[in-house]
């Protein structure tokens, strides 16, 4: 016996993030898995990064992409592109994780007993191309960016720290922290900017 | 703060540094679904989130996406087609709502428990009019803090802006250009264009303008229309010191421009030029 396999859309034709939300609203699995299949891999990697542990960089994407599920009617495609909102959301996620840690361990003085293990670093086979060029051009841009500048946009990023944060971190005038943190942002908005031109 | 100002500030926004009356300020443009910064911190997100590509690609285990599948499946989505109008929660005869029976309260309560209700009904009177002062008082120093946070934030802001105009000042990457006035009783205004971190303007003695008046910096173009850069006013001691980000590429920049425009700006010049310098 034949079994065809149902493809809500075209053969070799990818569907947008906006069809793929679509259909999660219409309460589609397929297409949630379409969005895993498409972003799980670069949500996890950020996650990872900034919550350090395997397990529970897992828990936080799981949650993330079941929110997805959930709150998918919040999504406003009129309102702008999926990535920034699945990214952004997230990151607070991440973020969130990583306060609520930092708590604990204030509160408790005896140490963590797990060891740290290291991303797991493999190259992207099937990713969207713009994504990968973009991404090295934001990696080639960080590169080239002085070490403390560097260091202020990765401690905003990935340990959510304010300006103040920030300048107390590395001990440097917060004007001058604001300064590096703008310039950064300014140069990465015109490097994407010209690459998508 | 005007949007035109909140705009330098979106990129921070998204990325989660602002702080204190900036990040209220912005706030309060998104709370009320600004057209211009709704849009604006969107945009920003999206820059914001392509620094994702500096964590270290990791690859996600394979159980993950099983288990995503298995909890999503086991909270099924409601079509959104097939939300029931009314509430499915089962109809039946209301029950009716059982009331006491009337009792004669003359009889349940004695003379002296009158009393002693009407004097608990009068330290309760009293106890409330204190509070209230009470309340009063905290409302009203809570009104001077934050008039005081306010005032060290502004001062704070200032300080920022005056260190920015001076990194912009001294970087060997920047171009100085003097902005001549066409009114020879006016001071010149100093511009210094820097490829990345913005274009500051300073100038010093310049008159009070009234708040419907504003000025207004302009990047001609050497083809095209002129392209807003910032709206300024000068401050009370006729100071200017603002850094504004370039939003055109240098080398197509004929001139910067300064004219006066109604509060709030205009989308292009709407009086003569009155400051303005030639960018080679």
């Amino acid at each position: 016996m034949l079994l065809a396999v149902v493809q809500p859309w075209p053969e070799g034709k990818q569907p947008t993030d906006a069809a793929l939300m679509e259909g999660i609203l219409q309460g589609d699995t397929g297409a949630l898995e379409a969005l895993y299949d498409r972003y799980g891999r670069p949500v996890y990697s950020l996650v990872l990064r900034i919550a350090q542990h395997p397990s529970s960089a897992e828990e936080i994407v799981q949650d993330v992409f079941l929110q997805l599920w959930r709150s998918a009617d919040r999504f406003q495609i009129s309102r702008g592109p999926l990535e920034p909102w699945l990214f952004t959301m997230a990151r607070n996620r991440a973020l969130d994780f990583l306060r609520l840690k930092r708590e604990k361990q204030r509160r408790r003085e005896d140490s963590d007993s797990d060891i740290l293990p290291s991303a797991v670093v493999c190259p992207d086979p099937e990713g969207d191309i713009d994504r990968s060029r973009r991404a090295e051009q934001v990696r080639a841009l960080m590169i080239s960016l002085p070490e403390a500048q560097r260091r202020a946009i990765e401690l905003a990023f990935f340990e959510g720290m304010s300006h103040s944060e920030i300048a107390e971190a590395m001990g440097e005038a917060l004007g001058t922290v604001k300064s590096w943190i703008r310039g950064g942002l300014i140069r990465m908005k015109e490097s994407l900017a010209e690459a998508s031109s | 703060m005007t949007c035109e100002q909140l705009a330098l500030l979106y990129e921070e926004y998204a990325l989660g540094v602002l702080e204190g009356r900036e990040r209220a300020e912005l706030e309060e443009h998104l709370a009320r679904a600004c057209p211009n910064c709704t849009p604006g911190i969107a945009k920003a997100r999206w820059v914001v989130v392509q620094l994702t590509a500096n964590a270290a690609d990791a690859q996600p285990p394979a159980s993950l996406r099983a288990k995503i599948m298995d909890a999503a499946k086991a909270s099924p989505r409601t079509a959104r087609n097939d939300v029931p109008a009314v509430s499915a929660r089962p109809i039946g005869k209301p029950k009716p709502i059982e009331r006491p029976q009337p009792t004669s309260q003359g009889a349940m309560f004695p003379a002296w428990a009158w009393a002693a209700a009407a004097a608990l009904a009068l330290i309760t009177g009293y106890t409330i009019r204190q509070m209230n002062n009470q309340n009063d008082q905290l409302a009203q120093l809570r009104k001077q803090m934050k008039l005081a946070t306010a005032q060290n934030q502004a001062l704070q802001n200032q300080l920022d802006m005056d260190h920015m105009v001076a990194m912009v000042m001294m970087s060997p990457d920047s171009m100085p250009l003097k902005l001549m006035p066409k009114d020879k009783n006016m001071p010149m205004v100093h511009a210094y264009l820097h490829p990345h971190m913005g274009v500051a303007i300073t100038a010093e003695e310049m008159p009070s303008m009234p708040s419907a008046r504003t000025l207004q910096l302009w990047f001609v173009p050497k083809a095209g229309k002129p392209l807003s850069v910032a709206i300024f006013h000068p401050d009370a001691a006729g100071q200017i010191a603002l850094v504004a980000p370039v939003n055109m590429p240098r080398d197509e920049i004929a001139a910067l421009a300064v004219t006066e425009e109604p509060a709030g700006g205009s989308p292009q010049p709407t009086s003569a030029i009155a400051w303005m310098a030639a960018v080679n």
